[in-house]
């Protein structure tokens, strides 16, 4: 048990002290090409500490199902935190599930997110949750179809046998069928941590709004466990995305030495990453709800193709 | 030849020819005209792309010709004068396809797989590229179907440059070398005279019609 400790407690509080700090960063970066000055990258950290102090409100309507969601939702999240290889080749939970399990954990989640929009019964509420349900109906097949894609390449679908065999090949992004799900991928990111083609993160205008919609009712310690896994969510999708496409750096035991060049490699990836996603943002309007379908049966259509073509050029 | 040559170049090839998919998939769902033409002419630069790695790879020094044309053809000069054309008549940015976009995009993923199945039985000639043959059943359909989908003349043009791209690549992927040059030459020939027919069309339509709308045509039926 105590070689799997370590590297357990390493990636939990990576998991939790990375997210928030990511979604710093991405605000921070994209008021800045947008010329405002913007929060500093730390901001989310004392939103989160502001939130843990204030007192909650609950509708007398909630039930049980209000009250739970938070947890069920911040427990999900960061147990695929921790069966996503981020320092190493072998995530500390590998032997609880591979791919399947973790968009499994992910749906959990959001069901239970979904549940509790509907539960205090308030329009708004329920308005989010059917445009949430709407716009995964479509983007998590795209994301399955992605990652089968790479897992067929790798004969595998745990996600350290994926990382190892991407990294094993020298002209892995050279190959259509890895660009392809990488795009997917990128449209679905976009669309499940609600960026601006899909969702406006950073308004409370009520006709547009998705996420924030359906948290709306909650305050005090759940907003801030929200808040929490939402980000936490982010720094999730990305990560898979940077280590199952470009898995350079990435180590392949969990030895100090390793894991800390890991970790440059690691932060440096989210960075691109994360720039990539602020310009998407800055450069691109926010689509009009009828139309984001549009834009993930693309994301849906790249992905099958990118399983295609793992069968067409072998 | 040595073999991680042969094999850079395949990859290079597959990748290319992927990409004009793609480029093809953005074409059927964008709705702006003159997006529709610059994603034209992104496309042509992946053709001429492809033409120069097979006469890169093969030694074949007229496939640079025909790499060189394609690029002068169909990345410069035939997208700068449909810009031209949609500029001077000044015709509506927005067109309206018969079939919405998502439905489209499956359609046209539907004729993926088809090329795919259809090209299966020449996928292994051991020619350089000859696993692209698919892509280019491909870009052929989707081509055709643009055609149909689309109700203005302009549009029209646009599919038709899309078809003929999936042929050179058809053309690339089957035989070693691409069509014999004077067959090419013909082509493209052919290609510019329909252009200048087709623009000329596009001015008389809207002379007498007011608009560019083909089914305004079928009025003309006694």
């Amino acid at each position: 048990m105590t070689p799997l400790l370590i590297p357990t407690l390493a990636q939990t509080a990576l998991v939790l002290v990375l997210a928030p700090l990511l979604a710093g960063v991405i605000k921070n970066w994209k008021a800045k090409l947008q010329n405002r000055r913007g929060p500093p990258v730390w901001q989310p950290y004392f939103d989160l500490l502001k939130f843990l102090r204030k007192d909650m409100v609950l509708s007398e309507h909630a039930s049980w199902l209000f009250s739970a969601t938070p947890y069920v939702l911040f427990l999900s999240v960061l147990i695929v935190g921790l069966m996503v290889p981020m320092l190493s080749e072998q995530p500390p939970l590998k032997w609880f599930g591979g791919a399947l399990a973790v968009i499994g954990l992910l749906a959990l989640g959001r069901f239970f997110l979904a549940l509790a929009g509907l539960d205090p019964a308030s329009a708004f509420g329920g308005m989010g949750s059917s445009r949430e349900m709407t716009i995964s109906a479509i983007a998590e097949p795209a994301m399955m179809l992605s990652i089968f894609t790479v897992a067929i390449t790798a004969g595998s679908t745990n996600l350290g046998q994926i990382v190892h065999t991407v990294a094993g090949q020298s002209s892995a992004f050279l190959n259509p069928s890895h660009l392809l799900a990488f795009a997917a991928l990128f449209i679905v990111l976009l669309a499940e941590t609600g960026r601006v083609p899909v969702d406006n993160p950073a308004t409370h205008l009520e006709l547009r709004m998705i996420h924030e919609a359906m948290v709306l009712e909650y305050s005090g310690r759940y907003l801030a466990l929200i808040e929490w896994s939402a980000s936490m969510k982010q720094l999730v999708l990305m990560t898979l995305i940077v280590n199952i496409f470009f898995p350079a750096g990435i180590a392949a035991d969990w030895s100090a030495a390793s894991a800390g060049r890991a970790l440059l490699f690691f932060v440096g990836k989210l960075l691109l990453l994360s720039g990539a996603v602020v310009l998407v943002e800055t450069t691109n309007a926010k689509l009009r709800l009828f139309r984001v379908p549009d834009l993930l049966s693309a994301a849906f259509i790249l992905a099958a193709l990118a399983l295609l073509s793992t069968f067409l050029f072998k | 030849m040595n073999l991680p040559d042969f094999q850079l170049a395949s990859h290079l090839i597959v990748l290319l020819a992927t990409l004009m998919l793609v480029v093809q998939l953005l074409m059927v769902t964008q709705r702006m005209l003159i997006t529709n033409i610059r994603l034209f002419a992104v496309q042509s630069l992946f053709l001429s792309g492809i033409a120069a790695a097979v006469a890169f790879f093969h030694h074949a020094p007229h496939v640079y010709f025909m790499a060189a044309l394609t690029l002068a053809g169909k990345v410069v000069v035939l997208p700068w004068f449909l810009k031209r054309l949609v500029r001077k008549i000044g015709i509506e940015q927005e067109m309206h396809p018969w079939i919405n976009p998502p439905t489209a995009m499956l359609l046209c993923g539907g004729f993926t797989l088809l090329g795919y199945l259809v090209a299966r039985p020449f996928a292994d000639t051991g020619n350089l590229g000859s696993n692209t043959f698919g892509v280019a059943i491909a870009l052929v359909l989707m081509g055709f179907f643009l055609m149909i989908n689309r109700r203005r003349a302009i549009t029209q043009v646009l599919a038709l440059l899309c078809a003929e791209n999936g042929l050179f690549l058809a053309a690339i992927s089957l035989t070693t070398y691409g069509m014999p040059l004077v067959v090419e030459l013909g082509v493209f020939f052919d290609l510019f005279i329909a252009m200048m027919v087709l623009g000329i069309l596009v001015y008389r339509i809207r002379a007498t019609f007011a608009s560019i709308d083909v089914d305004r045509l079928n009025q003309l039926k006694g």
